[in-house]
Order: structure tokens, then sequence, then C-alpha cells
């Protein structure tokens, strides 16, 4: 962990309020909640998809502005709500849509999502 | 045979390194509502063969496309293309242009997407990208039918839904030869497709049914302004698979069925795309700036 919290973590990184997932989108749960093995599969396709942007361990690229996937403040959405993001993006943001993955697929990523550990952003990083 | 050894090393190279991307749908008509990602730049490779009717000459039609991402809801792309006519020659058949508009931002059950392409080709065109208007005569040899050269807009209608896994996507197509008095040509292109693998599995498998998709293609002209409808029209229903062969590359294969005495009996269509990522970004770092 400590040397995702090196160059390049995106700690700095703040949510888009205008991009809300929905309160019905929040509310859907992971229907392969009770198969943590998929997260194998979801940690291949985070690789595939989201590493470019958000780097091996989900810090974030500062330079591309992307999410760091490790802060409570994303870790805290439900899966419902991180499936709206991944589903249809934030294209104006640079986050594209991933809604041509299979449905299972995008809660596979989700469940690897949720085995990156959540940190508080660092206080100089709060300052901000 | 030793000679091509590297330059087989490479293309292997190219096909099974790095990390990859979604799959994308299968058609080499249709397009869907997804667009490049912003900064990516896809280079694809594509043949059109057309199997005659008796009378006509086999053809070979390559592309090559380049496609990228400039901003996330806008796509642009050039294609260069050819032919080559069993027993005539090889030609250069011109060039193209297009861009994709995405304007809404969201996804919804019916996604549109506006496409706008200008084409500077000549007569000899004949990847078939598109079918408009009313069907091409393949009876001309190619040196007549270079010297005809045509400067064409194009616009579409793009609609894309993705229904649980499904993809399914419909194109209304209007074009404007603007070299020449022949209306405003119509043509539509529908095409369904769905990964066979619904979930990843954990290990880097190749030949798994997640790194594939298949579908079904239906594509043809509806005539022009100067007479609208199926009369003389060329239509194709075509199966489609694609195999995502390395984590930036994919294979294509669609076997055309021509569904009309005007169509070809059969096209066959191959393709391979390779897409590089972060382009901007190695841009800016090759002539020293900030991306």
């Amino acid at each position: 962990m400590g040397a995702s919290l090196g160059l390049g973590q995106n700690t700095s990184y703040t949510p888009d309020v205008r991009w809300q997932a929905p309160v019905g989108a929040t509310a859907r749960k992971n229907p392969l909640a009770d198969k943590p093995e998929a997260a194998a599969g979801g940690k291949k396709l985070f690789l595939r998809n989201c590493t470019e942007c958000h780097g091996i361990e989900g810090q974030g690229m500062v330079k591309k502005h992307a999410a760091d996937l490790q802060l409570l403040v994303v870790q805290q959405e439900s899966d419902g709500a991180l499936f709206w993001k991944i589903t249809n993006g934030n294209p104006d943001r640079g986050m594209p849509s991933f809604s041509r993955l299979p449905e299972l697929q995008r809660w596979q990523l989700i469940l690897f999502l949720r085995t990156l550990k959540p940190v508080n952003p660092p206080a100089s990083a709060e300052a901000k | 045979m030793r000679s091509l050894r590297p330059l087989l090393a490479a293309v292997c190279a190219l096909a099974f390194w790095t990390p990859a991307r979604a799959q994308e749908a299968p058609y080499f008509v249709t397009y869907d509502h997804h667009l490049e990602e912003p900064g990516n730049l896809e280079i694809a490779t594509s043949t059109t063969m057309g199997v005659p009717r008796s009378g006509q000459r086999f053809f070979i039609a390559p592309y090559m496309e380049f496609e990228y991402g400039v901003m996330g809801r806008w796509t642009t792309e050039v294609y260069v293309e050819g032919q080559t006519t069993s027993g005539d020659s090889t030609i250069f058949t011109g060039w193209r242009w297009e861009n994709r508009f995405r304007p809404l931002k969201r996804e919804h059950w019916i996604n549109p997407v506006l496409y706008l392409e200008y084409e500077g080709l000549n007569e000899g065109s004949r990847i078939q990208k598109e079918v408009v208007g009313n069907a091409p005569d393949f009876g001309e040899p190619n040196s007549e039918l270079r010297q005809t050269r045509a400067h064409e807009l194009e616009t579409k209608l793009i609609l894309g839904s993705n229904l649980h896994d499904w993809n399914i996507s419909e194109n209304f197509i209007v074009e404007k030869n603007l070299s020449a008095n022949e209306g405003f040509e119509f043509g539509y292109a529908l095409g369904v497709s769905r990964p066979l693998g619904r979930m990843a599995s954990g290990s880097n498998c190749r030949v798994c049914r997640e790194n594939f998709a298949a579908g079904l293609e239906l594509y043809g002209g509806l005539g022009s302004t100067n007479g609208f409808g199926f009369h003389d029209t060329a239509h194709y229903l075509a199966p489609v698979i694609s195999w995502q062969v390395g984590d930036n590359a994919s294979l294509s294969f669609s076997p055309a069925i021509g569904l009309t005495h005007q169509s070809n009996p059969v096209l066959l269509r191959f393709g391979y795309s390779y897409e590089v990522r972060g382009v901007r970004q190695k841009l800016a770092r090759l002539f020293g700036s900030k991306p």
C-alpha cells in the first residue's frame, strides 16, 4: 500500500457531484455477492480495462484525473451505484461507458473493487 | 521463409501483448453506439472478398482504418481502400473521413449517435462498408471505373441498445454524391450480437467463450429519391463472429449471403484490429509537452 500512496496516487480526487446514480440503481444488489471467487475474473477485467487510468492498484492516475478507487468516498458507494457508474461512464470527465461488457462481468469488476483496501485521503490532500 | 520469421514474430507480438479492452460488437457494417475511448487509436485492416455470379469477376477489396477517440463523445476515423479484380488490375479506390458524435451523456434504452462522413472515391470501390442506393455494376473494367470520381457525403443515424447482454443496433443511411445528379441514396444496416461468455474466468485463457462474440447483420440499399424502395437493390444477411486474440487485438469473420439477384452471392469479410492505448499521452511525451 505504501507504494500506491507514492507517486501518482490521486488522493485529491473529488467526485463529480453531477455524476450520481439514481436511487433505483443505487439499491441494486450484486448477484455475485455470494461468489467471492468470481473476483478473480473481476481482477482480470480490471487489469484489461481500468488500469490505464486507475492504476494497477486502483490508486488513480493524477494526470488522467481518474478516481482513486481505494478512497473511502469511492468504497462507501453501494454496489448498485458503482454498477451504474461503470455502465454509464462519465464521458465529459474521461470515464468511458462499459455497457458493452456483459452485466455479470461488470458485477465481477465490483467484486474486485471491494478487495482494494479502502483508505482515507491524507490530511495534506484534504487540505487542498 | 527464414526471412519472414522476424515479421511473423512481430505480428504475433502485436497480437498477444499488453492490456486489453472490452469485447466489441463483431459487426463489419453496422455501427453500435459505443465510441472509441478518448486518446486511444484503433488500427484495423479488413478485406471484403466478392464471390461472383457467372459472367462477373472475383474481387478482393482491402481497406485500412484509423479510428481515434478525440473526446468522450466524439470519434473520428480515416479509411484508405483499394481493390483487385481477377483478370483485371489492382487499383486504389479512395479514402473516407468519418466522424461520430454521441449527443447524450448517459446510457438509455436507445442510444443515438450521429454520423457524418466525406468520401473521396472512384467507382471501383468494392469494400461495401455500407450498401446504399441501387446495386453497383460489377461488369465494367477497373480502367474505366477509376476514371469516375465521386465526392460523397454520407450521414447515418445510429441507434444502439444493450439489453442484458445483447447488443441491438440500427443504422439509417442517407448518402449524397456531390459529383453526379443521383439524388439522395438510402440504405440501412441492422445488427444483433452477444458475447458468448457472460462471466470472465480468472485465468488468462485465449480460446475460451468470454473472448468470442457472435451475431447477425442485415444490410442493404433502399434506392434513392429518384426511386425509393427495394427495386434493383442489394441486400445481405451476414453471420458475424469475432475473437479477441490478444489483449489489444481481435479477429473478425463474416460470410454475407446475398439476398437479391443484384447482390453478390457471397461476400467474405475478414478483419483484424489492434488498439493502441493512450496515443495522446505518448505523442505529448514524444514532443516534450505535458499531456
